[in-house]
C-alpha cells in the first residue's frame, strides 16, 4: 500500500517547485549549474563573546535533491559553496554555512526529496 | 577625552603608522559591528575594554587600561595559505606593542598582552571568517 504521507509530501514539493521557485546558480568549486530554488529569508546577528559583532542576512534555499547535479554528478552541499541570485541588475552571492547548531544543510522532508541549504549573504555586485 | 579613549586612540595612531606584512587601517570603535559582505577586506578594530585603578603612591593612582585589538577577515578556503598570513599579522601586532611606550600618549606603557581567542571558532564555523583578538594592558600613573 502506498504511503499516503509520502505521496502528499511529494505532491506538495512538486507544487512548491512549480509555483514558488526561481532560477539561481549553484557553484561548488569549479562547477556550477542553474537550479530551481525556493527562497526563504531571515535576519541574523552574531556576537563572538569578545564584543565583535558581525551581522549577516541568512537565506535558506530549498532545492530538489535530484536537481543538484554538478559536473555530471549528483552532489550534496558543502561548506563554502556559493548560490548566486540575479535581481534588478545586481548579482547577490550567498555562501553555504552552518546556522547555529544546525549543519549547513539538511533534508527538509522525511523522504529526502528536498534539500534545505543554509546560506549567508557575502557579496553584491553588478550583474 | 577620557583616559581609556586616549589610550585607545594612541593605539590606533601607532598601528596606522606601523609597518606590518599587510597594509592595515585600524579604527577605534565602542562596539565594532560589521556586515559580513564587508569582511572580505581586512578589519583591525581597537576597542576600549576595561580599566583597573589601584593606589600608586600618596598622590597618584595606577590605571591599568585594557584595550582589545581585533583582526578580522572573511576567508575563502580557510587553508594554511590563507590563514597563516593573518596569524603572522596578529603576532606582528602583539610584538609591535611589547615593551612599548605609546608615542602619542607617553604616559602609557605596556604591561602585558593576552591573545584570546587566538581565533574565534564560532566565526570560523558559522561565518567562515577569521577573528583574532589581542588584549593589551597599558599602565598610566597619574
Amino acid at each position: 500500500m502506498a504511503d499516503l504521507l509520502e505521496t502528499g509530501s511529494n505532491w506538495l514539493q512538486g507544487q512548491r517547485k512549480k509555483h514558488a521557485t526561481r532560477e539561481v546558480t549553484y557553484r561548488q568549486g569549479v562547477n556550477s549549474a542553474p537550479v530551481q530554488a525556493t527562497v526563504g529569508r531571515t535576519v541574523f546577528e552574531q556576537d563572538d563573546g569578545s564584543g565583535v559583532i558581525v551581522r549577516t542576512e541568512i537565506r535558506d534555499y530549498l532545492i530538489d535533491a535530484v536537481d543538484l547535479v554538478l559536473g555530471g554528478q549528483a552532489v550534496l552541499p558543502e561548506r563554502g559553496d556559493r548560490i548566486e541570485e540575479t535581481n534588478g541588475g545586481k548579482k547577490y552571492a550567498y555562501e553555504v554555512m552552518p546556522l547555529g547548531s544546525e549543519p549547513h544543510w539538511r533534508y527538509s522532508d522525511p523522504y529526502r526529496k528536498t534539500l534545505r541549504i543554509h546560506t549567508k549573504h557575502i557579496a553584491t555586485e553588478d550583474a | 577625552m577620557s583616559l581609556i579613549v586616549d589610550v585607545a586612540e594612541a593605539l590606533v595612531v601607532e598601528l596606522n603608522a606601523g609597518s606590518f606584512s599587510q597594509t592595515l587601517s585600524a579604527q577605534r570603535h565602542y562596539v565594532p559591528s560589521f556586515e559580513l559582505p564587508d569582511m572580505a577586506n581586512l578589519h583591525v578594530s581597537v576597542v576600549p575594554k576595561g580599566m583597573a585603578i589601584t593606589n600608586s603612591d600618596r598622590n597618584r593612582n595606577s590605571h591599568d587600561v585594557q584595550i582589545d585589538v581585533a583582526v578580522q577577515k572573511k576567508f575563502e578556503a580557510g587553508d594554511a595559505a590563507e590563514i597563516d598570513p593573518l596569524m603572522d599579522l596578529v603576532e606582528e601586532i602583539a610584538d609591535f606593542f611589547r615593551l612599548r611606550r605609546l608615542s602619542s600618549y607617553p604616559n602609557a606603557h605596556w604591561i602585558k598582552t593576552e591573545h584570546k581567542p587566538i581565533y574565534a571558532q564560532e566565526h570560523w564555523d558559522e561565518l567562515r571568517q577569521f577573528t583574532s583578538v589581542l588584549t593589551f594592558t597599558f599602565r598610566v600613573v597619574r
